[in-house]
């Protein structure tokens, strides 16, 4: 049995921040890291990130030292990653704006259509479906966030937040004061148009919830073991036949509704930004199940069957 | 082509000065970096970028020369926006083309950063300038003009030596030096040309539209100016800083591996 010293520098100085002795060969990572914020108070574990190489990844909470390319005098690299907030408070503060910010619209605040339109409501009957539908499609996020994500990162940096508020904020209002102005076009196509977009809205809304349950699915028990996610009984789900984010799909599916619902160009644009955005993340999602996962399925593209 | 590879990658917004680095890396056509793991421009992509710095070389040289010969002819520095037009939409626009090196990967640069960069210099050309014609009368046009010509021949032969690895060093010191003066000089002279068109957008209600429409959609390009006007006060001197720093580093490097000779 041989205990290890752990030695942390920080990435940059190379200064020694702090030097532990007698660690069990089997310590984890995570337990370096309480041990170094019992010295650093203010240093949380999720605040910290400590790497074998200055310039290398952030070390898993799981690793284990004796594991790790080290010898029995180990030297690890500290970086501070700032501020840290959770996933579920980033989610719910980021979904929560738009929410609101779109009733200010609705409602007809004074100080945005002027003080003679103020309180008044639509005449036209899809601008209340269309306020029903946005509120729907966030009230839907929270609760999802709440009850049925689980995020595989506990944190983000606090900055983060800031910058994502702006966007999902400042798209709710840009888009929410031209559906509600009272100047609104209804879509060309009337009735017609407007319930075919309905239909796919809630087509696409029941596709999410039912990705994003089934995903949860794939962990439970807190297990931090990652699976190749199935189509289950649910038809919604059988796009993972052909897609491996087909919660990114469906979330683009509903946003194109909502552009058909509304026929408002910053909805539009919103939706392009959504769908350039998602489909990045799907085909990160995508690389990173492919190398995983030796048995990927082949037929699988990362957001849009056969084609991206 | 490591050299080639540091050189021609790297620019910064606005380069509008001869300035415009490398981004985070040491421009410095030693190639002094980490080993990437992308692959450098293969034997026809360096003698396409050869040929594609040449012709942007001679091009801008061209406007300089028109420049020229227009004053001397016309006896006053007023007005030669006339005599430059044509050759200066031609070649300002064909910098697009530096997008698409950057998307392909023959260039080493950021597809965004240089999107950007190229994106407000013909946005310039052609929705101020060209559209606005009233201000191509004015004396700011000259200013702007004559900084982004400076700056572009000295750019682009930069450019054309390092890919043919014989880098003089008067011209990777004109690089990293006359920004100092010729990028606040083009800033000015792009902020007053767009200052003196709005009145006329306004009047006119150019590239505008307004409520109610069947697209649910407005836009006034009178305000769209004003913002733009007001993103060069945060935008600007961060990369002048960051040029005055890549000089710093660039120019300091050459001298000591001058003195290890």
């Amino acid at each position: 049995f041989v205990s290890y010293q752990v030695e942390i520098l920080d990435w940059k100085t190379k200064e020694q921040l702090c030097f532990l002795d007698k660690v069990e060969p089997n310590a984890t990572i995570r337990e370096i890291r309480l041990m170094f914020h019992k010295l650093y108070p203010r240093l949380y574990p999720a605040r910290q990130s400590i790497k074998l190489d200055p310039k290398g990844k952030s070390l898993r909470d799981e690793e284990i030292l004796q594991h790790l390319p080290v010898g029995t005098t180990a030297t690890l690299y500290f970086k501070d990653l700032g501020p840290q907030i959770g996933w579920t408070t980033v989610f719910l503060i980021e979904y929560t704006g738009p929410l609101f910010i779109y009733f200010l619209f609705y409602f007809r605040m004074p100080f945005v259509y002027g003080l003679d339109e103020r309180f008044t409501s639509s005449p036209h009957p899809v601008v209340n479906l269309a306020c029903i539908c946005h509120s729907f499609h966030y009230i839907k996020r929270l609760i999802e966030t709440v009850f049925v994500h689980r995020f595989s990162h506990g944190t983000m940096p606090l900055r983060n937040i800031v910058k994502n508020c702006l966007y999902y904020w400042g798209f709710a209002a840009w888009l929410a004061y031209y559906i509600n102005h009272p100047l609104y076009t209804p879509p060309s196509y009337g009735k017609k148009q407007i319930n075919f977009a309905v239909v796919m809205f809630l087509l696409c809304e029941a596709g999410n919830f039912s990705i994003h349950v089934a995903l949860s699915d794939l962990q439970r028990n807190g297990s931090k073991i990652r699976r190749i996610p199935y189509p289950t009984k649910n038809p919604f789900t059988w796009l993972f036949f052909f897609v491996s984010c087909p919660n990114y799909t469906y979330e683009v599916g509903t946003w194109i509704s909502f552009t058909i619902m509304t026929q408002c160009v910053p909805v539009g644009l919103f939706t392009l930004l959504c769908f350039i955005q998602m489909t990045v993340w799907a085909k990160d999602k995508h690389c990173t199940y492919l190398r995983e996962f030796k048995d990927y399925p082949s037929l699988r593209m990362p957001i849009i069957p056969f084609l991206l | 082509m490591a050299a080639g590879e540091a050189a021609v990658g790297g620019r910064l917004r606005g380069d509008m000065a001869a300035g415009g680095s490398s981004g985070s890396r040491a421009d410095n056509g030693y190639g002094s970096q980490p080993p990437r793991r992308r692959r450098g421009p293969g034997a026809l992509a360096t003698a396409y970028l050869v040929i594609y710095n040449v012709v942007m070389t001679a091009g801008w040289l061209v406007i300089a020369v028109g420049l020229v010969r227009a004053y001397l002819a016309k006896g006053s520095y007023h007005s030669l926006y006339y005599s430059i037009e044509k050759p200066l939409k031609f070649f300002q626009t064909g910098a697009l083309l530096e997008i698409l090196h950057c998307a392909f990967g023959i260039v080493p640069s950021s597809v965004v950063l240089t999107a950007f960069q190229v994106m407000s210099r013909v946005f310039l050309t052609w929705a101020v300038t060209h559209s606005v014609k009233e201000v191509q009368s004015e004396d700011s046009v000259l200013l702007f003009v004559v900084a982004w010509t400076i700056t572009e021949i000295i750019r682009y032969s930069f450019y054309t030596f390092s890919l043919l690895n014989h880098l003089p060093y008067l011209i990777k010191w004109a690089r990293y030096t006359l920004f100092i003066v010729l990028y606040p000089m083009g800033v000015t002279g792009e902020l007053l040309t767009i200052y003196a068109a709005l009145p006329f957008v306004r009047q006119s209600g150019l590239y505008s539209i307004s409520l109610p429409n069947k697209y649910n959609f407005s836009f006034d390009y009178y305000t769209f100016l004003i913002l733009v006007m007001i993103s060069y006060i945060p935008i600007f001197p961060q990369l002048y800083f960051h040029m005055l720093h890549q000089r710093r580093k660039v120019l300091s490097h050459t001298e000591e591996h001058k003195k290890s000779e």
